[in-house]
């Protein structure tokens, strides 16, 4: 690779990762359920040094993450509003019988699992693609990798602001585009037009989100060891064998990573909606998130808002659960 | 590497002292007596940079003049108002005075969150605005804001359009019927041109507005109880730009989902002759209009009345302020009726001042007479005491609205919308 | 390299690369345009794409209408204070959940997950109202915190993972050498892991730099503003906003991240390299 030839003290690293490299075949690195067998255990299987690594990351996630959930999840049984005067009782499962009923929820609901499939998907395949072209000796490679990093750089607030400066029916670049390329007749309202808002929206996301899993893929791509690529280059397969036997084995705990968690994220996440389009144009990208926040910050009904939160956590683990199983089968 | 992880822990902890530190340092002022120094915040949405500098000039007067009861003014958005208001309300942190719209203050007041203004005010503050005006923030004999600015619905047109079609703009005491407008349209609609662009992004406050020029009303009491209602009177506004936009095609179906000042580009060239709008786009066309282009601004149209729903825009106190007195003196100087002058004039609306209608600073602006003539006929709507009304606005209203102008459901359809789900929320507001 | 790569092949490469750049840098380029422009070009309904006549007096028109300048160093601040400190405390966390069988490494990394998918809303009320009763509501100690718990379980998975894809047998040669394991964690696996170090920080900083809602929720003084609740303040009455301030702000907003990046962007390559040369 490129960085051999640039890096001067590239021979000795990769000499030095040579050494580490002869190790048994088949045993694939980190996949080990633990380290050296340790007779020191003291506490929760954990020995002193363990304890000292491990409590500072933990104190402040139970302290400002387990208590505050644990609360929001019990919110999600009461009738709590916001009102100097308001008395918050037990409602159980009142809050969920609405739900269902609730016809906003459901059509809010359908366009959340839309929007995330096909944000996650997009930006899945496109980012892979162009960790890839980055990690070749490509000329201009600084360039593509500082511009692929531009999207993460500015706040959702920025992108949805510049997206809708392209997206201007009448002084937008978009329509200016496509006029004089003649692909439409007349200007197009890509926000407000009720079939085009939801794919629009969906291409921002992508957009956006694109940075972060290529950044990661690409630091998968770049722990892929040379050398296995050029023993398999001995053994004389070409490179698309070479990137289905070495380099996708290799990075899927890395894409079963990014994968659950864009798909998380993106069930979750809303900012740019809110810029964009503010759920509109007819509630066409009212995205669950979206609904629950205006439930809660817009009406006032926490409620409502913390139960309709508690369904989606449902929803979403569901569906990680049941991805997570398939990826790691198909792992072992 | 070692070192720099170890140096940037140091740097962090340090920072986390200081920043620790400040905020316990910078205590809020507790005022124990009037005489001791307090100090006020005061959030303004104003967003066209006159109407900021007006803003930013009287608070800045205000604080000269009361070195004891300093003012501080906080930015705020009509985008994320409504959001930020909830929050701090609940944390207690609102501003002290804050501004916003009519329609919007019956949750607040409601929750508690308003202060009753009917033990501050002066006299002369009361007598300086119309009792229709006063209305729109009373609920319950409580009054929970101070009106200042009025926006009334008017059409702004191209001049060199319409002369060529020979059209004559009317004068305010004889303004056009819905059936004057919809022939002047369809006069100068041609090819490549329409002759209207309605900028309906957020409608249902607009449609609501505007629909009393037909006495639709979209509300009634019943038992004490508000219900949503949809019957002819509701119909005809609706029904008439829907058919502008798809029986005549006299009105652009691209326009309908963008915002005010979103459709000028095309009006300024020529592809929309006529754009009905808020008084306040004044403003944004005397600002973006390029410098040969000439409009004129057309009277509220009238229907069986040319009567539009008021929603003036509002100071409130908050009742968490610890210092009410000076929260309402700060207010009533602020919308003086010579200050309310200049802030209509930043914004180019109309203020609810009796005594800032006459100033120079407004008779000189353009279209400066239709936009006064909106002062007579804006009314307190049904819908503005309406319990829950922000929630059927913002989770029907808008969307279905929306739907029905990009033709997607039948007015009916619309209809069981707007009152079958909708009293479903106001249920919940009046439990 | 040992494999060569054919010329044809190498073509197609440029040409999707080519797209990647066109896809990545037009929004970016009509900011960049819009934010040069005057009002009346802003207007034209045949939009220019390089300006007619720049005029830097949108960028003037934006200093002065908002503190830009005090909300990036606001920004700055608080996005880099809590990087460091999540970065910091989750390596030894994730170090331990990787090699670790211990139930409390697992019920972490439950946690870890479970706190993902938990929606935002369901914590921001309850969190309010404990930041409020800390006193740290309305400062940046308060907004901090907030977005150190947030990030945490992110940093702690992507450092495992990191951590996993590192042979055991550094670790056994250290051992049987005789190193403690905070020792050897710190001279033989933190080199290692810089690259991972580096991205996972990178994570950190950005997502606190982009974030809106708890800044929204949890600040309300102006002079503590950061940049995305500042820019907002933009946006007007019925969705009008002054577009060419706007895009002049943003602009400004993004360039110091965009220098961030473009040097963290070569560590990102040679990070790998330097931390196994140095160790």
């Amino acid at each position: 690779m490129s960085r051999s030839t640039t890096v001067p003290e590239g021979t000795s690293a990769q000499a030095g990762r040579r050494r580490t490299a002869g190790r048994q075949p088949g045993r694939t690195p980190g996949r080990h359920g633990s380290g050296r067998p340790s007779g020191r255990r003291t506490l929760l299987g954990l020995d002193r040094d363990g304890l000292i690594l491990v409590i500072p990351a933990l104190l402040p996630i139970v302290a400002f993450s387990v208590y505050p959930l644990l609360r929001g999840i019990y919110l999600g049984f009461t009738d709590a509003r916001a009102g100097r005067n308001s008395v918050t009782s037990f409602t159980g499962f009142e809050n969920y019988a609405q739900l269902l009923g609730d016809s906003y929820f459901w059509s809010s609901f359908r366009i959340g699992l839309i929007w995330a499939v096909a944000v996650t998907a997009l930006q899945f395949f496109l980012a892979f693609g162009l960790a890839l072209l980055l990690n070749e000796p490509l000329r201009m490679r600084w360039l593509a990798r500082t511009l692929a990093l531009v999207p993460w750089a500015m706040p959702p607030v920025v992108i949805g602001i510049m997206w809708r400066l392209v997206y201007h029916p009448n002084a937008g670049i978009l329509n200016t585009i496509l006029g004089d390329l003649g692909l439409i007749s007349r200007d197009v309202d890509w926000l407000n037009t009720a079939e085009l808002a939801l794919p629009a929206v969906i291409l921002v996301a992508v957009w956006a989100g694109m940075p972060q899993t290529t950044v990661v893929l690409l630091a998968g791509l770049q722990g892929v060891r040379q050398e296995l690529h050029e023993a398999a280059a001995v053994d004389g397969a070409g490179s698309w064998r070479r990137f289905w036997s070495v380099t996708l084995p290799h990075l899927r705990p890395i894409i079963v990573a990014i994968t659950t968690l864009d798909f998380i994220w993106n069930f979750n996440s809303f900012g740019l909606v809110y810029v964009l389009t503010q759920g509109g144009p007819g509630g066409e990208t009212r995205l669950p998130l979206l609904f629950a926040y205006e439930e809660a910050f817009r009406y006032g009904n926490y409620g409502y808002a913390a139960a309709l939160g508690n369904a989606m956590v449902i929803v979403i683990a569901l569906f990680v659960v049941f991805y997570l199983r398939i990826r790691m089968r198909e792992d072992d | 590497m070692r070192h720099r992880v170890r140096a940037a822990a140091a740097l962090v902890a340090a920072g986390a002292l200081i920043a620790a530190g400040c905020g316990a340092g910078s205590g809020t002022n507790e005022a124990g007596s009037p005489k001791e120094p307090i100090s006020l915040r005061f959030q303004s949405l104003a967003f066209q940079p006159e109407s900021i500098a007006a803003n930013k000039e009287i608070v800045a007067e205000w604080n000269k003049a009361n070195p004891n009861v300093k003012v501080e003014y906080v930015q705020g958005d009509w985008g994320s108002v409504q959001d930020q208001l909830v929050t701090g309300f609940e944390g207690g942190t609102a501003p002290d005075i804050f501004h916003y719209e009519s329609s919007y203050l019956r949750d607040f007041a409601d929750r508690g969150n308003l202060l009753d203004l009917n033990d501050y005010l002066t006299d002369k503050t009361r007598r300086d605005i119309r009792p229709a005006i006063w209305d729109t923030a009373t609920f319950d004999d409580g009054v929970y804001g101070m009106p200042f600015l009025l926006d009334a619905f008017v059409v702004f047109a191209n001049k060199k359009l319409l002369d060529e079609a020979g059209i004559k703009v009317p004068a305010p005491d004889d303004p056009w019927t819905w059936d004057e407008f919809t022939a002047n349209a369809k006069k100068l609609t041609k090819q490549g041109r329409y002759g209207a662009a309605f900028a309906l992004k957020s409608p249902a406050n607009r449609i609501l507005n505007l629909s009393l020029n037909f006495d639709g009303k979209f509300f009634a009491q019943q038992d004490d109880k508000s219900q949503a209602v949809f019957g002819a009177p509701e119909k005809v506004v609706l029904q008439r730009i829907h058919d502008m936009l798809y029986k005549d095609k006299i009105a652009a179906p691209e326009a309908i989902g963008m915002g005010g000042a979103d459709t000028l580009p095309a009006f300024f060239d020529g592809k929309f002759a006529m754009v009905p709008s808020g008084i306040w786009l004044r403003q944004q066309i005397i600002e973006q209009a390029p410098k040969d282009f000439e409009w004129v601004t057309i009277p509220a149209l009238k229907g069986t009345s040319q009567t539009q729903a008021a929603a003036p825009q509002t100071l409130s106190v908050s009742a968490d302020t610890k210092h009410p007195e000076e929260a309402v003196k700060f207010m009533e100087f602020f919308l003086s009726p010579k200050n309310q002058a200049r802030l209509a004039n930043g914004d180019a609306m109309v203020p609810a001042s009796q005594g800032a209608l006459d100033d120079p600073v407004l008779t000189k602006t353009p279209g400066w007479e239709v936009a006064v003539a909106s002062g007579s006929f804006l009314q307190k709507a049904p819908f503005q005491t309406v319990k829950g009304y922000e929630e059927w606005k913002n989770k029907i209203a808008n969307p279905s609205i929306q739907e029905y102008f990009q033709d997607r459901i039948t007015i009916d359809q619309l209809g069981q919308k707007l009152v079958k789900d909708g009293n479903g929320i106001l249920e919940r507001y009046q439990r | 390299m040992m494999t060569r790569t054919s010329p044809s092949r190498r073509a197609l490469q440029y040409l999707a690369l080519a797209g990647y750049l066109v896809f990545l840098a037009f929004p970016l380029w009509w900011l960049i345009s819009t934010a040069l422009k005057t009002p009346q070009e802003i207007a034209r309904i045949d939009p220019t794409v390089i300006p007619i006549h720049p005029t830097l007096e949108n960028f003037r028109t934006a200093f002065e209408q908002q503190p830009i300048l005090r909300s990036i160093l606001n920004t700055l601040y608080v996005a880099g204070v809590s990087s460091l400190v999540t970065v910091g405390l989750a390596v030894p966390g994730a170090y331990v959940m990787a090699r670790y069988r211990s139930i409390v490494g697992k019920s972490t990394m439950v946690w870890v997950l479970l706190s993902q998918i938990f929606p935002f809303i369901l914590v921001i009320i309850p969190l309010f109202l404990i930041v409020r009763d800390f006193g740290l509501f309305d400062t940046h100690l308060g907004l901090i915190i907030v977005y150190i718990v947030w990030s945490m379980p992110f940093a702690l998975w992507m450092l495992r993972s990191h951590v996993q894809s590192i042979p055991i047998e550094v670790e056994e040669a250290a051992a049987i050498d005789g190193a403690s394991r905070v020792r050897m964690i710190r001279e033989i696996l933190a080199p290692l892991l810089v690259p991972g170090v580096v991205a996972t920080a990178l994570f950190t900083f950005v997502s606190a730099w982009n974030e809106f809602f708890f800044a929204l929720v949890l600040l309300k003084s102006p002079e503590l503003s950061t940049l995305s609740l500042t820019l907002v303040k933009f946006i007007g009455a019925e969705g009008v906003a002054r577009l060419g301030a706007l895009a002049a702000a943003s602009l400004v907003a993004t360039i110091p991240s965009l220098i961030f990046f473009a040097i963290i962007q070569r560590h990102l390559t040679s990070g790998l390299l330097s931390g196994a040369v140095k160790s």
